[in-house]
C-alpha cells in the first residue's frame, strides 16, 4: 500500500518510458518555476537586503542589522515577548485542545460534525478579526463587562482585552482549530486497543494514562505544539487592533517599520529573517523530534 | 458536479459586477479618514453633487508621505491631506505638483506655499477631548499639568506621532507651550511623565472609541471633539488646556503624476468653495476661507478668548526637524526605559 | 464506565470552547443590525436612530464604499482557485505517481510557505519585486500561500488509494498517458479538488498580512475593509463588515467539513 509509486511493477516499452520521463516533468514545471520565482528568489533577496546597512548600502556586507535587534532594548524585548507569548499560547492550546481532539476521535455521538465545524471556524480568520472580537466581548465597554455590570453593579472584567490575559485569549481563539485538527489527525493514527489491553491487565486509570496513553500521544502533542508555536510567532494582527501599551511583538515591529517612515529596510529584513529562522527552526526541529518518537514507539 | 457549476456561475457574475464598479469616476485622496474633520460627510456631499467618488483612506499624515514616496514612479493617489508640518515636508521632497486652486488669493499668506505645492484647507487646535461618562466621576482635567495626576492612570491616549500628523503636532509643540528651549527637553520630560498615565499611543483614529468611552481622554483636534459633542451628541467636553495650545493647520497638495489629474483639480477647487468650507465648519474645523457662519454655529465654537494663548508653530522648522523628533520620540517615549 | 468521566470532561471543555468561539460572533452579527444599546453594548451612535430596533444602514455603507473591494477580493480568491488547480493538481500527481530525482525536495518546498510567517514572505516579495507592488504582487503572494493547501490535499488523496493499479488497468486496455490522466486520475481526484478549491478560496478570502503589505492604492482585499472599519468606524459598521466577511467564509468552512469528513487536512496557515 505504501510502496513508492515507481516500484509498482508496470511493464513499459522504450517509447512509453520516454513519454513517462518527459510528460511528468512538464506537469511539474509550473509549480517548480512558481516556487523558484516567488519563494526562493525573494528570500535570497531578503537575505541580501538584511546584510546591507540601509544608510550606506555600498559599504559592503555586515551583520550590523542583526546585532541591532539584540542591542536595542526595544527590539530585544519584542523578540523575547514574541517567544514567551508563543510558548504560552502553544502550550495552552495544545493541552486544552486535547479534549476536543480526543472526543472527536474516540467517541461517536450526534452533532459531532457540527461541533467540529464550529471549532474549526476561526481557521481562516486573520488575527485582526480576533482582536476586534475581543474588543467587542471584553473591551472597556464590551459585551461581557456590560452584562456583568447590569447583574452585579460592577463592570467586572472590563478592559481585559487590553491586558495580557486578553491577548492570550485572543491567540487561543485562532489556535484552537489548528491545535484540534493537528491533534485529531495524529490521534486517529493511534491504536485504541493499547489502552484497553492495559486496563484489562489491571492498570489503574492514572497508570494507563501516564504509562500508555501519554507516551503514545507525545508525538501528536509535539507536532500540535510546533504548529501553534510557529503560527503564533508570525501573528500580530491581534495586537494591531488591541495595541497594548508598552507591549510589542517582533512581527508588529517589522510592520511598523514598514508602514511608518522613516523605514529602515535592512533592519526590517533582518528582523523578518530572524522571525523566519525561529519559527521554521522550531517547527522543523520539533517535528523531526516527534517523528523520531513515533518511530521509537512503533 | 453541482458545486462546480455554482463556482462558474459566481465567477461569471462577479466579472459582470466588477465592470461598472470600476467605471465610476474617482479621485483618490490619501489620508481621507471619514471621522477626521468630517471627511466622510464632505466626500459624500461631493459625490452627491458631481457623482465623483472619493473613497475613504485611513493613512495618517506620515504614512501618506511614505506611501507617496514609495509610489513616486507609479503614483496611485491624486491628492493628499496632511497636518501642516508633514505636508510641508512632503512638498519639499518634491512629491507634489504645483497647483493653485480657484480662490487661491483668498487663502491668507503663510497658510500656503507661494508656488502652490501646498495650501491650507482648514485648521484646528490641539485640545484635550474628554468623555465625561467614561471618567466615572473623576474631575475633568483642565490643563496639560492636570493630565499628569495619577487619577488619570490608563485613561489618556494620543496618536502615534510616527503615523499621525495630529500626534506629531502635539509631540513637537508641547515643548513650546510649556516654555521649553530649542532642545525640546521640556516637552520630552513632560511626555515621559505623561507616559505613566497613557492607555496607548493610537496607531488608528480613535474617534469612535472616544464616543464609546473605550478611551476616556484623547489629545486630538478640537474640531473632532466639538463634532462628537454637537453633532453626535456624545457626553464629550472639549478642553483647551490652561497652559495654551497650538494651531494645527491642515494642508493639501496635488500629487505629482496624479492618475486622475483633471478630476482631482476640480475636487481641490471645490474644497475651497463656500459650500465645502461651510461643511467643514459644520464639523468644527476652522475654514481657511473667510466664510460667513450663522450665529448658532458660531456659538458652538469655543470663544476666541480660549485660544488667546494658542501658539503658531513655524511649519518649515517643524518639517525640518520632523524625522529627528519622531526618532527621538520612538527612542525616549515609546521604547524608553 | 471508565470512559464516562473522560467523556464528560472532554465534552465540557469542548462546549466551553464552542461558546468561546460562538459568543463574539453572535454579538457581532446581532450588533450589525440591532441597536447597540439594546444589546447591552455602550453605543457610539449617540444621535443615531435610537428608537428603531433594526437598522441595516451599516450594510449599505459598507457596500457603497467598499463594494468594489469585496468584488476584487472575491475575484482574487477565485483566480487563486483556478491557478492552484491548474498548477498544483498536475504537479501533485507527478510527485506521487512519477517521482524523479529531486521530487521530494519540490514537495517539501511547495508546503514550506505554510511554516514561514506571512510577513517574512511578503517582505521577501517586496524586496525582489517591489517595482510591481500592486494587485499582481498580491496575486503572487496569495498563490504562494494557497498552493501548499492544494498540493497537500492532492498528494495525500493520491497516496490514500491505489491509483497506480487503476492506471495500470487503464494502460493494459491501451490508454495513453494523457488519456489515463484525464479519464482515470482526474475523475478520481474530483473530491480532493473540490476540498482543495474551497480551502484555497477561504484562505485567500481571509488573508490580510500579505495583501496589506503587497497592495497599493485601491481597491484592497476585503480584510483590509475590516481593518479600516475596526480602527476608524463605529461598532455597527465594523460589525456589518465582519458579518459580510463571515457570510462568505462560514459556508466555505462548512462545505469543507461536509466534504472532507474522511481526509483531514493539516492546517498551519498563519493568522
Amino acid at each position: 500500500m505504501n510502496l513508492p509509486a515507481s516500484s509498482i511493477p508496470i511493464s513499459s516499452g522504450g517509447h512509453a518510458r520516454e513519454r513517462r520521463r518527459l510528460a511528468p516533468l512538464l506537469l511539474c514545471a509550473p509549480l517548480l518555476l512558481l516556487l523558484l520565482a516567488l519563494l526562493v528568489w525573494p528570500l535570497t533577496h531578503l537575505l541580501w537586503q538584511s546584510l546591507l546597512p540601509t544608510d550606506a548600502p555600498d559599504s559592503g556586507i555586515t551583520l550590523r542589522n542583526y546585532l541591532e535587534i539584540f542591542s536595542v532594548p526595544r527590539y530585544r524585548h519584542a523578540l523575547v515577548w514574541s517567544l514567551e507569548l508563543s510558548l504560552a499560547v502553544a502550550a495552552g492550546s495544545t493541552l486544552i485542545c486535547l479534549a476536543p481532539a480526543w472526543l472527536f476521535t474516540r467517541c461517536q455521538f450526534r452533532g459531532k460534525r457540527l461541533m467540529r465545524g464550529i471549532l474549526t471556524l476561526p481557521m481562516t480568520f486573520a488575527g485582526m478579526i480576533v482582536g476586534f472580537l475581543m474588543v467587542i466581548l471584553l473591551g472597556r465597554s464590551g459585551f461581557i463587562p456590560q452584562v456583568l455590570e447590569r447583574l452585579t453593579g460592577q463592570p467586572l472584567l472590563s478592559g481585559i482585552s487590553y491586558q495580557f490575559p486578553g491577548l492570550i485569549l485572543a491567540y487561543l481563539y485562532f489556535e484552537i482549530p489548528r491545535a484540534t485538527l493537528t491533534l485529531e489527525s495524529a490521534l486517529r493514527k493511534l491504536d485504541g486497543r493499547l489502552e484497553q489491553a492495559a486496563r484489562s491487565l489491571g492498570a489503574t486509570r492514572w497508570q494507563t494514562f501516564s504509562l500508555v496513553i501519554l507516551p503514545t500521544i507525545c508525538p501528536a502533542l509535539i507536532s500540535a505544539f510546533a504548529v501553534t508555536f510557529s503560527v503564533s510567532l508570525g501573528s500580530f494582527g491581534v495586537l494591531l487592533v488591541l495595541s497594548i501599551r508598552r507591549f510589542t511583538l517582533l512581527p508588529l515591529e517589522i510592520f511598523t517599520q514598514y508602514i511608518a517612515p522613516p523605514t529602515d529596510q535592512g533592519l526590517a529584513a533582518a528582523m523578518s529573517l530572524t522571525l523566519l529562522t525561529v519559527a521554521f527552526g522550531a517547527g522543523f526541529g520539533l517535528r523531526r523530534f516527534a517523528r523520531s518518537r513515533e518511530v521509537a514507539n512503533a | 458536479m453541482q458545486p462546480n457549476r455554482i463556482i462558474v456561475l459566481v465567477f461569471a457574475l462577479l466579472t459582470l459586477a466588477a465592470c461598472p464598479a470600476f467605471a465610476a469616476k474617482t479621485v483618490i485622496q490619501y489620508d481621507c479618514i471619514p471621522n477626521y474633520a468630517n471627511w466622510g460627510g464632505v466626500t459624500k456631499a461631493y459625490q452627491k453633487k458631481t457623482g465623483v467618488k472619493v473613497p475613504p483612506d485611513m493613512k495618517g499624515s506620515s504614512v501618506t508621505m511614505a506611501a507617496l514616496e514609495a509610489e513616486k514612479k507609479n503614483p496611485k493617489a491624486d491628492c493628499a491631506y496632511y497636518n501642516g508640518a508633514i505636508g510641508f515636508q512632503a512638498a519639499s521632497k518634491g512629491l507634489h505638483e504645483p497647483y493653485k486652486p480657484k480662490g487661491w488669493d483668498r487663502i491668507p499668506a503663510g497658510l500656503k506655499d507661494p508656488n502652490g505645492t501646498w495650501w491650507t484647507v482648514h485648521s484646528a487646535h490641539v485640545a484635550i477631548l474628554v468623555n465625561t461618562s467614561a471618567l466615572r466621576g473623576k474631575p475633568v482635567p483642565r490643563s496639560f499639568a492636570d493630565l499628569l495626576k495619577p487619577i488619570y492612570k490608563g485613561m489618556i491616549v494620543y496618536d502615534d506621532p510616527r503615523i499621525h500628523g495630529t500626534g506629531f503636532t502635539f509631540v513637537a509643540g508641547v515643548n513650546a507651550i510649556l516654555g521649553g528651549d530649542k532642545d525640546l527637553n521640556a516637552g520630552f520630560n513632560y511626555m515621559k511623565k505623561l507616559d505613566a498615565n497613557i492607555l496607548k499611543y493610537a496607531k488608528e483614529n480613535s474617534y469612535n472609541e472616544l464616543l464609546r468611552g473605550e478611551i476616556p481622554i484623547w489629545i486630538n483636534a478640537d474640531g473632532n471633539g466639538l463634532k462628537a459633542k454637537h453633532v453626535d451628541r456624545a457626553p464629550i467636553e472639549v478642553v483647551i488646556p490652561a497652559e495654551g495650545t497650538m494651531t494645527l493647520p491642515l494642508v493639501m497638495g496635488l500629487v505629482k503624476g496624479a492618475p486622475h489629474k483633471e478630476e482631482a483639480k476640480k475636487y481641490l477647487d471645490w474644497l475651497l468653495t463656500d459650500e465645502a468650507q461651510h461643511l467643514m465648519a459644520e464639523s468644527f474645523f476652522q475654514p481657511v476661507m473667510p466664510v460667513k457662519l450663522n450665529a448658532s454655529l458660531q456659538a458652538k465654537f469655543p470663544p476666541r478668548s480660549a485660544y488667546a494663548r494658542a501658539k503658531v508653530l513655524p511649519l518649515d522648522q517643524l518639517a525640518a526637524q520632523a524625522d529627528v523628533i519622531k526618532k527621538r520620540w520612538e527612542k525616549e517615549i515609546e521604547g524608553g526605559r | 464506565m471508565p470512559r464516562k468521566t473522560g467523556f464528560i470532561f472532554c465534552s465540557t471543555v469542548t462546549i466551553i470552547l464552542m461558546i468561546m468561539i460562538l459568543l463574539p460572533l453572535v454579538v457581532v452579527v446581532l450588533g450589525s443590525c440591532i441597536n447597540a444599546s439594546l444589546l447591552g453594548l455602550s453605543t457610539d451612535i449617540w444621535s443615531g436612530s435610537r428608537h428603531e430596533i433594526f437598522d441595516f444602514s451599516a450594510f449599505g455603507y459598507i457596500l457603497e464604499n467598499y463594494g468594489d473591494w469585496a468584488v476584487f477580493s472575491l475575484e482574487l480568491a477565485l483566480a487563486c482557485v483556478v491557478l492552484c488547480l491548474l498548477i498544483a493538481v498536475p504537479a501533485g500527481y507527478t510527485l506521487v505517481r512519477h517521482p524523479f530525482p529531486g521530487s521530494g525536495l519540490i514537495e517539501e518546498l511547495a508546503v514550506l510557505p505554510l511554516s514561514i510567517p506571512g510577513l517574512t514572505l511578503s517582505m521577501g516579495l517586496l524586496a525582489a519585486y517591489g517595482e510591481i507592488r500592486g494587485p499582481l504582487l498580491v496575486m503572487a503572494g496569495h498563490l504562494l500561500y494557497t498552493i501548499p493547501f492544494m498540493v497537500k490535499v492532492v498528494t495525500s488523496t493520491l497516496r490514500s488509494f491505489d491509483v497506480g493499479r487503476l492506471e495500470a488497468a487503464a494502460r493494459s486496455l491501451g490508454a495513453s498517458f494523457w488519456q489515463r490522466l484525464f479519464l482515470v486520475v482526474l475523475p478520481s481526484l474530483r473530491h480532493a479538488m473540490m476540498t482543495g478549491a474551497l480551502l484555497v478560496f477561504a484562505v485567500s478570502w481571509g488573508e490580510f498580512n500579505v495583501s496589506f503589505l503587497l497592495n497599493r492604492g485601491q481597491p484592497q482585499t476585503f480584510p483590509a475593509v475590516l481593518y479600516d472599519t475596526y480602527t476608524n468606524q463605529s461598532i455597527q459598521i465594523s460589525s456589518a463588515a465582519t458579518t459580510i466577511f463571515l457570510a462568505i467564509v462560514i459556508p466555505a468552512v462548512v462545505a469543507i467539513q461536509w466534504l472532507g469528513g474522511r481526509e483531514s487536512v493539516d492546517v498551519e496557515q498563519g493568522a
